[in-house]
């Protein structure tokens, strides 16, 4: 880990990239230092939401998905990523005001941070499931070797989603932390409005559930393509579509573009409201 | 004679402040459209050269933090303002240090903050230390520590930062004795280095020691500028008047 680390020090070598790793480091070491259990929080956590939601869905309201429950923990994963980068960067300009009275550096670099620290837990607990689904592929499901090494790479597929995802969560991230610098009820109406978004995002449930007419306004919410796509990739499910998937794209470049500008425009002058 | 570089230079710099109660809202912002401004700096025109010893003086809420905050890049004003060099603050010692990371850990996030290079920060990491004099705390989380070990600490990071322009806001008269005079050698030594220093400060003594030159500010504008003597007086005998009025 200490080389990875170095590696990514000297390849980002400016004084601004190193802050960055340097914050992005604190945010993961904070969580976790005074943690019984540590770094198995990352697992934890959506193994109890999986238990606890698909119990719900499988016995209470069964919703007929082949393998319930790994469908629920693959969507799971990027949706937790969302949910808890929206929730902490929204208020964190005002939890950092300290920092932000202290010097003159990119503000953002606060808010990327956050994201960089969820994104390292995502791509932990995407890859043990990514070898669980490998080892089950190959031991219980009778795929010939070929076929698992080409399941295996075709998963590198995720990656270029997950960066696509993570600019698109620091987009939003950059305009709500911003709004939320001079009007503070940003940070409850973030928090109201997630688990609307939870369900208006198909987590638990496929789009196929739900009349066409209404694809296209599910295909607004970024999210739907990213979920998606990352199912696809893993558990070998089909998007509901690639067309309508395009929307997705460019309503998350929207949104990235806009937090940025009004970032930039902000950020000048956070100091005089906090 | 070479003629001095001007390294700070303010044209027309104002800054207005929006009065607020408590917590602004969303909700708010939508029914109330008129609001209520602050001008805290109205029209300074500036210009500091380089090694400078400058000293803002004036009377509380005066606009004289203000002043410093736009110098040092915290926040913007409206008006044109040029900055040659790396310019470092010490606003406020104990800002951002995180209390559950240790000394160490906060060293490194405290000098990067400031704008030092990682590298610059190793190099220099013993250094700090021992004028922080913290001794073994270095590896205990910062909850741990007392209130005068972290200004300490704040002060060490900045003041080995080597920066071209150093602005200082009443942060000498903070700390117990022993550290005083620790800081107020440390800053002599910048002043001797030909730095270009710009210090707030009530001090009136050590202002007329340290600083070549003097800027009374009132109300948000410059009222005198000149040799730091010959302000400070004026500044004094004005203050004995108000008092006798």
């Amino acid at each position: 880990m200490s080389r990875i680390k170095a590696l990514l020090y000297s390849i980002f070598d400016n004084n601004w990239s190193h802050f960055l790793l340097a914050m992005t480091e604190k945010e993961i070491r904070v969580r976790y230092k005074y943690a019984l259990l540590g770094f198995l929080w990352i697992i934890i956590n959506p193994l109890l939401q999986m238990a606890i939601i698909g119990f719900v869905f499988q016995f209470f309201i069964p919703v007929n998905i082949d393998n319930y429950f790994l469908f629920l923990f693959t969507g799971l994963l990027p949706w937790n990523f969302f949910a808890m980068s929206i929730q902490k960067t929204t208020p964190i300009l005002v939890h950092e005001r300290s920092l932000i009275k202290k010097s003159e550096f990119p503000k953002e670099v606060i808010v990327f941070s956050v994201i960089l620290s969820n994104l390292f837990h995502l791509l932990i607990s995407l890859g043990l499931l990514a070898i669980l689904l490998i080892v089950d592929k190959l031991f219980f499901q009778d795929f010939s070797v070929l076929e698992t090494i080409y399941y295996s790479i075709r998963m590198l597929l995720a990656l270029p989603i997950l960066i696509m995802f993570s600019f698109f969560v620091s987009g939003l991230s950059l305009f709500t932390s911003a709004l939320n610098v001079k009007y503070r009820d940003i940070a409850f109406i973030v928090s109201a409005l997630t688990p609307v978004l939870f369900y208006a995002t198909p987590v638990v449930y496929t789009l196929d559930l739900l009349p066409e007419s209404l694809h296209l306004l599910f295909y607004l919410n970024p999210l739907t393509f990213f979920i998606e796509a990352l199912r696809a990739i893993f558990l070998n499910t089909q998007i509901t579509s690639i067309p309508l998937s395009m929307l997705s794209l460019i309503t998350a470049s929207l949104i990235v573009l806009i937090g940025y500008r009004v970032f930039k425009h902000e950020s000048p002058y956070f100091d005089d409201w906090i | 004679m070479k003629r001095k570089r001007i390294v700070i230079e303010l044209k027309n710099i104002s800054k207005t402040y929006v009065l607020r109660d408590e917590k602004p809202t969303l909700i708010e912002a939508f029914f109330k459209t008129k609001k209520n401004t602050y001008r805290s700096l109205n029209k300074i025109n500036l210009k500091i050269k380089k090694g400078e010893k400058v000293g803002i003086i004036g009377p509380n809420g005066s606009g004289k933090t203000t002043l410093l905050k736009i110098l040092a890049g915290i926040t913007k004003a409206e008006g044109k303002m040029k900055r040659i060099g790396k310019t470092v603050s010490l606003i406020d010692l104990e800002a951002g240090f995180y209390s559950d990371l240790t000394g160490h850990e906060n060293i490194l996030l405290n000098g990067l903050i400031i704008g030092m290079s990682k590298k610059e920060i190793e190099e220099k990491y013993d250094e700090i230390i021992n004028f922080a004099d913290i001794g073994e705390f270095i590896h205990s989380p910062m909850y741990t520590y007392s209130s005068g070990m972290k200004l300490r600490l704040g002060f060490s990071v900045v003041t080995h930062s080597d920066p071209d322009i150093l602005l200082l806001d009443e942060s000498l008269s903070v700390g117990d004795q022993d550290f005083r005079e620790k800081s107020f050698s440390r800053i002599k030594e910048f002043f001797n280095m030909g730095k270009t220093v710009i210090i707030v400060s009530h001090y009136m003594r050590f202002m007329k020691l340290s600083c070549d030159r003097v800027i009374w500010i009132e109300n948000g504008s410059i009222k005198m500028d000149g040799p730091a003597k010959k302000i400070i007086d004026a500044y004094e005998k004005n203050a004995q008047e108000n008092l006798k009025l």
